[in-house]
């Protein structure tokens, strides 16, 4: 078994979420939050005002006229879409390079990244928690940041893992567990403490697939959960590591989500994947 | 001096065939392909005798529980929709049902899914209901399990190459 502490300490590889972008996300998770609150903090950022204004410029938004100001910005695309694309251009860095050990290609964790966020904020406002969208996105976005660390690990274990998964019954993260002595979502939730994430953003982290059966109670770590398993149907910047997660079919009753419904947000999440890939290398 | 020699080898091209798309081509150094599929279902028919195919890349198995104008601007997102589309497609560039070979990948599952929520396993029998009633047998299916993968059609030769993500590859 790898030394766990050795693999913990390879957060410090990860590039930080910048200070302002830390604060939105607090101020995001914050139901008692204002939305001036969170402008303010986007204005008086020089650098991250530059990028916002640059992304809302170009071609993808097709607005009529050219926005010099992130109030114009805010007027013309809301503030919700502004927030998410300052999340979005703080965790994209990280996300781009092609983790080892997942199967996956260049930008394939920031495409999965991405469209399991839109499909949680999807989750979240056809399910009456509108006020935690920001919340629920954050978290989704960020849920497999984890494996960005994990992804050396897995290679090097990969024959194991692969013994437990496809012989043996494990899901992947229970196997990962197994072999590593940590998995994707604990080494997630480790990379929040470490940047002083909200205590309810680390735990939806940490139990995105909903291994801790408390966790199934909790609706909007349920979201998270869901939004990930869409994209894993969808096949979305998925890896080696597939469809092998467990459903938890009491999530979906306890959410009152109906067979349709499900259908229906996965309907929703591929029309907003179609859509993704020009947005993806905007931010 | 500029080198004058033109090659009568097409250029082989590949096509990619996204969620929710239908393609067909008569280009003999073409290959279609659909990457990543997940509870989706990838379907290949292609016709030997005049050498044309397609590739239909759909994720659900059944149009009518969405909104009518979902479907109708939508086709190949379903099974039952994108499954007509397809024939009516093949048959209108002179395809004859008779001659098709099918090949079907994907419907792959998550642990434990349960039969109402299970989306791969309901894409499997739409696709398997819709080639019933039109009596057209398939050549090869790769279907259900825990697996991604890969489905190409090689419109030169008819050939499908599915690859499973981490595991298997097969030429059919």
């Amino acid at each position: 078994m790898t030394n766990v502490d050795d693999i913990i300490s390879g957060i410090d590889t990860l590039r930080p979420i910048p200070p302002v972008a830390a604060q939105i996300m607090a101020l995001a998770e914050d139901e008692n939050s204002s939305m001036s609150e969170i402008a303010d903090l986007i204005v008086h950022d020089p650098s991250l005002t530059a990028s916002i204004l640059k992304i809302c410029n170009a071609a993808y938004f097709g607005l009529s006229r050219r926005v010099d100001s992130v109030r114009d910005a805010i007027v013309l695309l809301g503030l919700d879409e502004i927030i998410e694309l300052v999340l979005l251009n703080a965790t994209a860095e990280n996300f781009r390079d092609e983790p080892d050990g997942y199967g996956l290609g260049e930008g394939e964790l920031w495409q999965h990244a991405v469209l399991s966020a839109y499909a949680a904020k999807i989750l979240a406002e056809s399910h009456g928690f509108t006020s935690q969208k920001h919340l629920v996105f954050t978290a989704a976005l960020l849920k497999d940041i984890g494996k960005i660390i994990m992804g050396r690990f897995v290679a090097f274990s990969y024959e194991k893992i692969n013994i437990l998964v496809h012989s043996r019954g494990y899901s992947f993260n229970e196997a990962e567990k197994e072999v590593i002595g940590i998995n994707h979502e604990e080494l997630g939730a480790r990379v929040g403490q470490k940047w002083r994430f909200g205590d309810q953003l680390i735990y939806m982290i940490r139990h995105h697939h909903m291994t801790d059966k408390t966790a199934r109670d909790d609706p909007e770590t349920a979201l998270v959960y869901l939004a990930d398993i869409i994209c894993m149907m969808i096949g979305f910047g998925t890896g080696v590591d597939g469809l092998a997660y467990r459903f938890y079919s009491e999530v979906l009753d306890r959410m009152k989500l109906t067979e349709k419904d499900l259908q229906n947000v996965i309907f929703d999440t591929g029309q907003r994947r179609q859509k993704l890939d020009k947005l993806l290398y905007l931010v | 001096m500029l080198d004058t020699h033109i090659s009568h080898q097409p250029i082989s091209v590949m096509t990619a065939v996204n969620f929710g798309e239908l393609k067909l081509s008569r280009n003999p150094a073409e290959t279609l392909v659909a990457f990543s599929i997940g509870a989706g279902i990838g379907v290949t028919m292609y016709d030997p005798v005049i050498k044309v195919g397609g590739l239909l890349n759909f994720v659900l198995p059944d149009s009518s529980t969405m909104s009518s104008s979902q479907a109708q601007f939508h086709p190949f997102m379903f099974a039952d929709t994108g499954l007509a589309a397809f024939s009516d497609a093949l048959h209108n560039i002179g395809a004859k049902t008779d001659n098709l070979k099918v090949v079907i990948a994907g419907g792959a599952q998550i642990m434990d899914q349960t039969a109402a929520f299970n989306i791969g396993h309901k894409n499997h029998q739409a696709v398997t209901s819709y080639l019933g009633e039109k009596k057209l047998a398939v050549h090869y299916a790769d279907i259900g399990g825990i697996f991604m993968r890969t489905l190409r059609l090689d419109i030169g030769n008819g050939d499908n190459l599915i690859q499973t993500l981490g595991q298997t590859e097969a030429k059919v």
